[in-house]
């Protein structure tokens, strides 16, 4: 039975409908269903309640106050409105909750006091979206038809796909914005969350700015037919490297991510994001995915359980850096890595996990393969944020968004005194960064020259207490790291467990023992209890060491008179299912410091004054940049140059990459070095002899005019290098074929030598990548193609072709290429073992070849065959000698870490550059010529060198003069002297290695005597 | 990442595995360990150059010397890491507990107690 | 130097087998040199009988010490205070070492803990080589500066003998045939032609087969 409703709202809008009982229909139904809705149930109250209920059966309250009719009982919330939204309970609730204080106050519910609005948009307290968010619809869940409905009660709202749930998830702005419940402050014991800091503008007052904001790797989700946003098994490079590493979502273990079953095959696509301006505008090469993409192979297959099979899709193989065509040879070779040259067009999900790949192979079969994982080589760009630094700060960027620069100034920009390195500075791999990040400091250092030093403070220390002859008096401080260790180890057990052992004199355990207070607390218990040795039970000396040696020192104390147990990092956090056995071990552990520290002894390190020169040697570009920018910081250096003129190869070249004439360059660089007052220029001459170390080399020149001693802080070795002479294609024999740099000297001499010309052919490799030389040459590709390039702006009508392996026309340089291209040049790629043939035919010469396309021989005749001869490094067996610097098997100098201390040597205050590093085109030489004066720099701008500390000692009167040490250092620093080994101070590295080896026990490691590692040995058994 | 080992692994701290003394090693057994092992950096990272590999050759000696005594070489090994392999660390120092645990008590130890 | 190598531990064990004390004895010189008896070393053994000792159920003293020279009698000199203390002195020195302490401190039993190879040098370290059979008549100027008395398998004079071939010795491929060295140094220096000479049977009074050989210089003597 239905009855007639007569109201649906009530004169304040809220619904509240009435009904006319009488009158009334019926109808008949097989079901009822009730929409039912809510009523406050005040059931609590009793029968006899005073408080004021309204009709609707709600609580009635001041809409201001919250008060009800009985003074000191307030409402809120959907008692007195009816259902109504959380947040207006929540508004009640506060204002229920002022008014409360206020009664206790005996204050006025109601002066002052307006009803809670909105604030004004400017004065909400929220972060506003940024502008540049596009708006983006909610997802909306289907429903079940209607017809399907009329069944049953089930849900009838289908849910999100999973795409949807992923696509609401994407619409999160990560805002982060913090709602201000202060119980990050709640739970942490530091107090650490400060909520009053906010973000604030500083000004500071600078010489220079150097840029690296680095790169973004590219995303491959616009690639539709790579799969990449739809299968799981298709995945970046950089999702690789953390398939692989030990810290990643698999913790090293090679697995597929779509149902974790181990690999069997793996592709990589090269060129992804990279050499592409159909999908991307990326037209440039990304110069590191070629590298990368061999060493992920590489290490997968190590990692696999089973025989991997690995597959690399490629175009060209650009392995052009140091040792890296090495690595090429010997992945593919010894790892049976496999090179495919194709680009792929589609990678397939097929049933199940697999990714099918249709490849043409070179002969042209159209071959097709599954895989488990496909990775995706991506390249690298710049980001938007880069992008737009570089806007506000007026930098200008080339089209592919790096920074414009000169070849001659690689890390400068539009702007002086603004640099930039790194990949914003075009694509680039690590040890390039690197070097161009030192240059950056090392040229912004002549800006800077004058103010060096004006703002930095000394910190004073007061007097070294002196405890020889003092009973050693430990003071031991437990920490409990907030929870860290106290949650699981038991510190006050620990604590007195230490007063028990041996010259322990004080204990005390503390929250953070790494707190400002703590400090004065221990300094106050090393006054008060006079101790002299201190060993802190808390966390790794690796972070923690340095800030507790400064404590005990402003204590007076040597701070070597310290040592860490670290009671967390291999205790509490290792063992926390164990808290018994932790508490036993952190027992041990600090039984072990206790032991060691009763046996340290202060260490006095000493300050070495230091010779404020330096010696370059090479008057090539890269040595010239190297005095230049050292000269320009301020600091007088000898150039050593061993033939009478300045320049090296930039003599003979004709422009840079990017069509900078090099001649004037060359000689306003020469006439710099040559009229500069701090430079003093030895021509014709050579070192002979040096001995010394960082700081303090005496060196001796052999000039024309006689044999100089020089004495030095640092050296710069830009010896470099040469374009060797080739052995084949009748050079030598036949006026016709002509070296890279012969051809330039050519063209410099008649412009228009093209004009003369029908065809021009260059041969690429030419003694590089063999067995003899196993190195790409680096410059060579690029120079080819520019020169190529040149002939046919000469004469467009002139055939040009360039027979090749590989085109390596790395990062930017790949424009180069593309431009060639468009100008006709044929590329012609041949293999190894299949070189091209050359006979001689009148004046010109007939060139035979197997067209790779074709897969035929060809054959044409050139005027000109230009061979892009190897470098090869200049000798310098007796400089490498006289400084101890290592050589490679090639006879480069081997720098102390290929990637991470390109211009460094092993040996401190030696530094390197140019083609004695590698061949490299000037760019490079420049960088890091300037990186080499950067990196000497940090030594020539300290006015002393400390030396000292944890360094090897001889005590002569037990040595044997066996030679061991000698033989054993890996730095070679022992010497013998006076009837025993003599090692110097400042040239050791504190390795220990030849305490370890010395059969008499004549040298100590200081700091990590035998003694000492023995009571601690000792000591962790009882 | 606090990977969870055995609490009976002990570290002694040095400046690099070429410090290590096959003296320090062998007085450990003599004092009571059940096992030792050198964790060294990755061959060719070493910090000093070469101190890996000479540890490498010191633990190679020692096994021979522990043979010698009649202590299984299994007892003594040498493992390289690099510091940001956490949890090869705690992988090495679990199997290695568990291989000295299924050798049992060092002998040295044995003979002591009876 | 005079090179050594460690006895086995076995058989250093069995020596010792019923002295309670017992000292080990390191000497400065060339066994330092050549990493076999210097200070380290004595550690090391001493470590070893230690704990070998220790795994019999023994209680053990196992001392360490090293002196300057153990061929020297006023270095021996500085153990008269010690020595006597001793169930055993095993001293790792070359053979010199067991009996210069043996005639000084005849009541303590001294056991040689190395057993003495050659006289040689170092190739590198860790890698020594035979040099001199200190035959007492040094003729080495005259085949290149190759001693055939050292370095030949059968001493000869006038080399090589038939069983060199590919320039070893027929007793070992890692032997070199020192005669057919002698000869392209000689050729390389131009001297082939002084190898025609041939040399008598060598009169090998001056060496061990004289009998034990003993040196005095009457200058020198106080």
């Amino acid at each position: 039975m239905l009855k007639k409703v007569t109201r649906v709202f009530d004169e304040n809008k809220r619904f509240s409908p009435e009904y006319d009982e009488k009158s009334t229909q019926e109808i008949a139904a097989d079901m009822v269903i009730k929409a039912i809705g809510q009523r406050t149930d005040l059931s609590f109250l009793g029968d006899k309640s005073p408080l004021e209920v309204s009709p609707r059966g709600t609580i009635v309250a001041d809409q201001l106050t919250m008060a009800t009719n009985l003074p000191g009982v307030f409402a809120g919330g959907d008692v007195v409105t009816g259902p109504w939204i959380a947040i207006g309970a929540v508004a009640a609730g506060r204002e229920a909750a002022i008014s409360i204080d206020r009664f206790f106050k005996g204050e006025d519910l109601a002066a002052g006091r307006e009803k809670m609005k909105l604030l004004p948009e400017d004065e909400q307290d929220y972060n506003p979206i940024p502008k540049n968010i596009e708006q983006a619809p909610r997802a909306h869940m289907d429903f079940r038809g209607a017809e399907d409905r009329r069944h049953d009660f089930a849900q009838f709202e289908l849910g999100l796909t999973p795409e949807q749930v992923a696509a609401e998830g994407e619409r999160c702005l990560n805002c982060g914005i913090c709602c201000e419940c202060y119980q990050c402050v709640e739970v942490c014991k530091a107090k650490a969350p400060a909520h009053d800091q906010v973000a604030k503008d500083l000004n500071l007052n600078v010489g220079s700015v150097i840029l690296a904001p680095g790169f973004d790797p590219f995303d491959p989700s616009i690639f539709e037919t790579y799969s990449y946003s739809k299968h799981p098994n298709v995945l970046t490079s950089m999702e690789f490297e953390r398939v692989l590493s030990a810290s990643g979502p698999y913790q090293g273990h090679l697995q597929r991510p779509s149902d974790g079953a181990e690999p069997k095959k793996i592709a990589w696509l090269q060129c992804v994001g990279s050499r592409d301006i159909n999908h991307c505008d990326n037209g440039y090469c990304s110069a590191v995915c070629c590298m990368y993409a061999i060493k992920e192979a590489v290490i997968a297959k190590e990692h696999s359980h089973e025989p991997l099979d690995t597959a690399i899709f490629y175009m060209d193989m650009r392995t052009y850096g140091k040792d890296f065509e090495k690595y090429y040879d010997r992945a593919r070779e010894e790892h049976g890595v496999r090179f495919i040259r194709s680009r792929v067009h589609t990678i397939d999900p097929i049933d199940g996990e697999r990714l099918r790949i249709e490849y043409a192979t070179e002969d042209g079969e159209a071959k097709a393969e599954q895989f488990d994982m496909v990775v995706l080589s991506i390249g690298l760009q710049t980001g938007p944020e880069a992008i737009e630094t570089a806007k506000r700060l007026d930098i200008d960027l080339t089209k592919y968004h790096f920074t414009e620069t000169s070849s001659f100034a690689p890390v400068g920009t539009n702007r002086p005194g603004i640099f930039a390195c790194g990949s914003f500075a075009g694509p680039k791999d690590i040890p390039q960064a690197v070097m161009e990040a030192s240059a950056a400091a090392g040229i912004a250092s002549i800006d800077l020259a004058e103010s060096r030093g004006t703002l930095t403070k000394e910190v004073v220390y007061p007097l070294e207490k002196d405890i020889s002859g003092q009973s050693p008096r430990v003071g031991v401080f437990v920490c409990n790291c907030g929870i860290n260790i106290g949650g699981i180890v038991d510190v006050p057990a620990v604590r007195d467990y230490a007063s028990t052992l041996p010259y322990v004199a004080f204990v005390d355990d503390n929250l953070f023992t790494c707190s400002q207070d703590t400090q004065a607390k221990i300094k106050n218990a090393i006054e008060e209890h006079n101790l002299n040795r201190v060993v802190v039970a808390s966390c790794s000396p690796r972070t923690h060491e340095p800030l507790f040696q400064e404590t005990i020192r402003e204590a007076g104390l040597n701070k070597y008179l310290f040592e860490m147990a670290n009671i967390r990092d291999q205790d509490s956090w290792v063992h926390q299912g164990e808290p018994e056995k932790a508490t036993a071990k952190a027992k041990d552990l600090v039984r072990m410091a206790v032991a060691k520290a009763a046996l340290v002894e202060p260490l006095h390190q000493v300050d070495l004054d230091l010779t404020k020169a330096a010696v370059v040697i090479g008057g090539g570009v890269a040595g010239m940049n190297a005095a230049l920018n050292l000269a320009d910081s301020g600091y007088p250096v000898h150039l050593v140059e061993k033939t009478d003129t300045l320049g090296g190869n930039a003599r003979f070249l004709l422009n840079t990459w990017k069509g900078e004439p090099i001649a004037p360059y060359v000689e306003d660089l020469a006439a710099k070095v040559q009229n500069h007052a701090g430079i003093n220029l030895h021509l014709n001459s050579q070192l002979t002899h040096a001995k010394g170390f960082v700081g303090n080399f005496v060196s001796t020149i052999k000039t024309p005019q006689g044999d100089l001693s020089v004495e030095h802080g640092v050296a710069v070795l830009a010896t470099g290098g040469h374009e060797s002479k080739p052995s084949e294609y009748l050079y030598g024999q036949n006026q016709a074929v002509v070296t890279s740099l012969e051809f330039d000297a050519e063209l410099k001499g008649d412009p228009d030598l093209p004009k003369k010309m029908e065809a021009v052919a260059f041969v690429q490799c030419v003694g590089s990548r063999e067995p003899e030389r196993p190195y790409c040459s680096r410059l060579c590709c690029t120079h080819s193609v520019e020169s190529a390039i040149k002939v046919k702006e000469n004469n467009p009508e002139a055939q040009v072709y360039i027979l090749y392996r590989d085109v390596r026309t790395y990062g930017v340089r790949e424009d180069l290429y593309k431009k060639a291209r468009e100008h006709g040049v044929l590329f012609i790629r041949y293999k190894l073992e299949q070189k091209p043939e050359v006979a001689a035919n009148g004046q010109r010469l007939t060139v035979n070849a197997i067209d790779h396309v074709l897969g035929r021989p060809v054959t044409f005749d050139v005027d000109r065959l230009v061979l892009a001869a190897a470098i090869e490094p200049n000798q310098v067996k007796e400089l490498a000698e006289a400084f101890k610097t290592p050589l490679n098997a090639e006879g480069f100098f081997l720098e102390a870490h290929m990637k991470l201390r390109p211009v460094d040597f092993a040996s401190e205050g030696l530094y390197l550059a140019g083609l004695a590093h590698f061949p490299k085109p000037m760019d490079e030489a420049i960088a890091q010529a300037n990186a080499a004066a950067g990196r000497a720099l940090t030594v020539l701008a300290k006015d002393q060198i400390r030396v000292g500390g944890v360094v090897a000692t001889v005590d002569p009167s037990k040595c044997s003069v066996c030679l061991t040490c000698v033989r054993t250092c890996p730095y070679g620093v022992p010497k013998i002297k006076d009837g025993a080994a003599f090692i110097e101070v400042a040239s050791c590295y504190g390795c220990g290695a030849c305490a370890a080896e010395c059969p008499g026990k004549a040298i100590t490691l200081q700091h990590f005597t035998d003694a000492q590692i023995l009571a601690k040995e000792k000591a962790a058994f009882n | 990442m606090r990977l969870q080992y055995p609490t009976n692994i002990k570290i002694i701290q040095l400046p690099c595995s070429g410090r290590v003394d096959i003296l320090h090693m062998l007085k450990s057994f003599e004092d009571g360990a059940d096992g030792v092992y050198v964790a060294g950096c990755m061959e060719g990272d070493c910090h000093f150059l070469t101190g890996n590999f000479k540890a490498r050759r010191k633990v190679n000696y020692l096994k021979g010397v522990l043979a010698a005594l009649g202590i299984e070489p299994e007892r003594v090994e040498m493992f390289n890491m690099s510091s940001a392999e956490g949890p090869r660390f705690a992988q090495v120092a679990r199997e290695f507990t568990a291989k000295i645990k299924e050798l049992g008590p060092s002998p040295v130890k044995k003979a002591k107690a009876a | 130097m005079i090179v050594g190598d460690s006895k086995p531990l076995e058989e250093i064990l069995e020596m010792i087998q019923d002295k309670e004390k017992v000292l080990v004895l390191g000497c400065r010189g060339c066994v330092t040199v050549c990493n076999v008896g210097g200070e380290k070393e004595v550690g090391i053994l001493a470590t070893m009988l230690r704990i070998a000792r220790k795994k019999a159920g023994l209680a053990p003293t196992v001392d360490e010490r090293t002196i300057e020279r153990q061929c020297d009698p006023e270095y021996i000199e500085e153990l008269a205070e010690v020595a006597e203390g001793y169930d055993a002195i095993i001293s790792i020195a070359c053979g010199v070492g067991p009996q210069f302490m043996s005639e000084r401190y005849p009541k303590v039993p001294v056991y040689p803990g190395i057993n003495t190879t050659f006289i040689g040098g170092a190739l590198e370290h860790g890698v020594w080589s035979e040099r001199c059979q200190s035959c007492g008549n040094c003729l080495v100027h005259n085949f290149g500066g190759l001693c055939p008395i050292a370095r030949c398998s059968k001493s000869i004079m006038n080399g090589p003998c038939g069983g060199s071939a590919n320039k070893k010795c027929e007793i070992s491929p890692d032997v070199d045939c020192i005669w057919h060295l002698i000869v392209e140094k000689m050729a390389g220096m131009g001297r082939l032609k002084e190898l025609e000479r041939v040399w008598p049977v060598k009169n090998w009074i001056t060496s061990r087969d004289g009998g034990p050989r003993k040196r005095v210089r009457e200058d020198l003597k106080q």
